[in-house]
């Protein structure tokens, strides 16, 4: 035996045990039965069809939609001036600020949402999308700074120094030099604000209205055993999305740092 | 080039830069001509590039006044000052051609495309980058990140080119060659270029004049020859090249002649303008190695000439360095001998008899 063979063992099975449940939900979401068990019945698309005539997800994936759009518009703006800060500027209590926007990335989300549902609620704040787009940002901003910092600290400060000393303006250096060069970074965290927000469910459930949203829909659907093959059609779905959205956000930031000469350091893929 | 009668370019008044308590510049005088290539040399951390960021307008200083070209400076924005810099990290826009970034500062020249497109593909040939316009930025080495730094920065002919230690980033041949082009360059286009450098072999060879920094102070300012053969201090003396320092006592005053006794060397009239105003320190004699000759079976020296041994033998190829101790003292000098054809390398132990002129010594005190 090779050396190093039992590792890469352990790592095949690691994976296997990992996503072989994600595959089950398209070899389900295709099974001409409603039960989803094995001996697979037969091929159909019927599922896909009847999700799609389902009025009810359609509004919960428009809610959805608009909720993951706001958060990670939202989250990548005040990500690009938390990042911005924390690598060109030094000032009292910074490292302190910059922990406090961190720390949503490892607190429970269950602690967090209770936190702001007692708060919003005391101070009679009517929960809404708005206050989903508010938990979500929360949620994302981690993520945000993150990748915006990376993003920024790619960047040599000469660069700036040497566009003020060619006669621009600091605006027209922001928008020829800094921005063109962080873009991919400002993409990269856009999509995976959107991402993280479209399937966050807990904040979701606990700061949303009566309206649910699209992860507390599919859960509420896993109520009716008939339902249950045309949410795995719509999973099926959201992990492709998810997979090609993660996979551009990853090769923006990557071309993002071999655009600005650097060093790539860290990153989530 | 002579710079002695050119207007003043550059004037510092008293100024003064604080980081927090941090005491940066304290009171830097003096001023740069027009047209000259200038110096800032120092150790990491005189002060040097804080100085040559204050030109530029990248930081303020805490007092005092910076003149360019007749205008005070204190409220010119870096974006509008009259200098150009090339960075010590080039600072090459990575996401735009060569062509790009050579014209960057033209964004707001009101000439015709075609014309800047000219102005930038004359700036390329000038630096030796004739048709490199279309590269990506990013894809180039490090010497031509240089040239297109300079590029960039000579295109908006300015009055003021500063350079912050633009060669150190390159390998010794590299540099060595970017030395003489940078110098031709400069008497080319016949604006004022000051360079930040740590090296000051590199300040001898490129400069007009060169202010020599400690500290956060100019310690000298003068031109390379005066900086080697009479240094101000037995510090600036140390700083540039190699110098031999030999205790001594001063014997006499008297009008512009310096009676002292060298120890190994004996009684020594050395001239006025060889001794520089007294620190207070204890008196030493300055020998450059070179000044210094080892004499062969019956030559004469010119002037005076001590018996010594030697001590430690350095073969560098093209010299040989010698240390030897003066006259039975426990006084070691280092000189250096060229190794022509006829001469043999000499043996550590070796008696020897070594040459040296009057006129050669500097006495700090």
């Amino acid at each position: 035996m090779k050396k190093g063979s039992g590792l890469s063992v352990y790592a095949i099975l690691y994976l296997i045990f990992l996503y072989a449940p994600i595959l089950i939900l398209p070899v389900f979401a295709f099974n001409d039965s409603q039960v989803v068990a094995f001996p697979l019945k037969g091929f159909t698309t019927q599922w896909f069809g009847e999700m799609w005539a389902d009025a009810n997800l359609r509004s919960a994936l428009f809610r959805s939609l608009v909720i993951a759009l706001c958060t990670a518009s939202l989250a990548t703006i005040l990500g690009l001036f938390a990042a911005r800060a924390s690598v060109r500027y030094n000032f009292p209590g910074k490292t302190p600020a910059m922990g406090l926007i961190m720390l949503p990335m490892v607190l429970p989300d269950i602690v967090i949402a209770m936190a702001l549902l007692i708060v919003l609620l005391s101070l009679s704040v009517p929960l809404s999308m708005l206050t989903i787009i508010m938990g979500h940002v929360l949620l994302c901003m981690p993520f945000a700074v993150a990748i915006l910092t990376s993003a920024f600290q790619s960047l040599d400060k000469s660069l700036e120094e040497a566009a003020l000393d060619l006669g621009e303006t600091r605006a027209a250096t922001f928008r020829l030099i800094i921005l063109p060069l962080v873009m991919p970074g400002i993409i990269a965290s856009f999509l995976i604000c959107f991402t993280i927000s479209i399937d966050e469910f807990v904040l979701a459930n606990f700061l949303g209205s009566g309206k649910p949203v699209l992860s507390v829909y599919i859960f509420g659907q896993f109520r009716f055993p008939a339902k249950v093959p045309s949410m795995l059609a719509l999973g099926t779905i959201l992990v492709l999305f998810s997979i090609i959205l993660l996979g551009f956000a990853e090769y923006m930031r990557r071309r993002g740092i071999a655009k600005a000469g650097g060093k790539d350091s860290g990153g989530f893929l | 080039m002579t710079s002695a009668d050119q207007p003043t370019m550059i004037e510092f008044k008293d100024v003064h830069k604080y980081y927090g308590d941090y005491h940066a510049l304290r009171g830097i005088n003096g001023t740069i001509k027009a047209g000259e290539f200038f110096s800032l040399l120092g150790p990491s951390g005189c002060g040097k590039t804080t100085l040559l960021r204050t030109i530029a307008g990248f930081e303020d200083i805490s007092s005092g006044v910076i003149m360019i070209d007749g205008k005070d400076m204190a409220r010119v924005a870096a974006n509008t000052r009259p200098t150009n810099m090339v960075f010590q990290s080039y600072a090459i826009f990575p996401h735009m051609s060569v062509a790009e970034n050579v014209g960057f500062g033209l964004r707001k020249d009101p000439r015709s495309k075609d014309e800047k497109a000219a102005a930038v593909a004359e700036a390329l040939e000038m630096v030796g980058l004739k048709g490199y316009g279309k590269r990506a930025a990013h894809a180039l080495s490090g010497g031509q990140r240089q040239r297109v730094a300079l590029a960039r920065a000579l295109i908006l002919k300015p009055k003021v080119l500063l350079l912050d230690e633009p060669l150190s980033a390159l390998d010794k041949k590299m540099r060595e060659h970017m030395q003489v082009e940078l110098i031709k360059l400069q008497r080319q286009v016949g604006i004022t270029f000051i360079l930040v450098t740590h090296d000051q072999e590199e300040a001898l060879v490129m400069s007009d004049r060169i202010a020599v920094m400690f500290e956060g102070e100019i310690a000298q300012l003068a031109d390379p020859e005066t900086l080697y053969r009479r240094p101000n201090s037995k510090k600036v003396a140390d700083f540039i090249g190699t110098m031999n320092f030999i205790p001594a006592t001063v014997l006499s005053e008297a009008g512009d002649k310096v009676e002292v006794d060298a120890k190994g060397l004996g009684h020594v009239t050395i001239d006025a303008a060889m001794a520089p105003p007294a620190k207070g320190e204890s008196p030493v004699v300055g020998l450059r190695p070179e000044t210094l000759t080892l004499l062969y079976d019956d030559q004469k020296a010119a002037e005076r000439e001590t018996e010594g041994v030697i001590d430690e033998v350095i073969y560098f190829g093209d010299m040989t360095y010698y240390d030897v101790y003066l006259g039975g003292t426990d006084v070691e000098v280092r000189l250096s001998m060229r190794n022509v054809p006829g001469r043999p390398v000499l043996d550590v132990g070796t008696k020897v008899r070594v040459a040296w002129s009057p006129s050669a010594l500097v006495l700090f005190r």
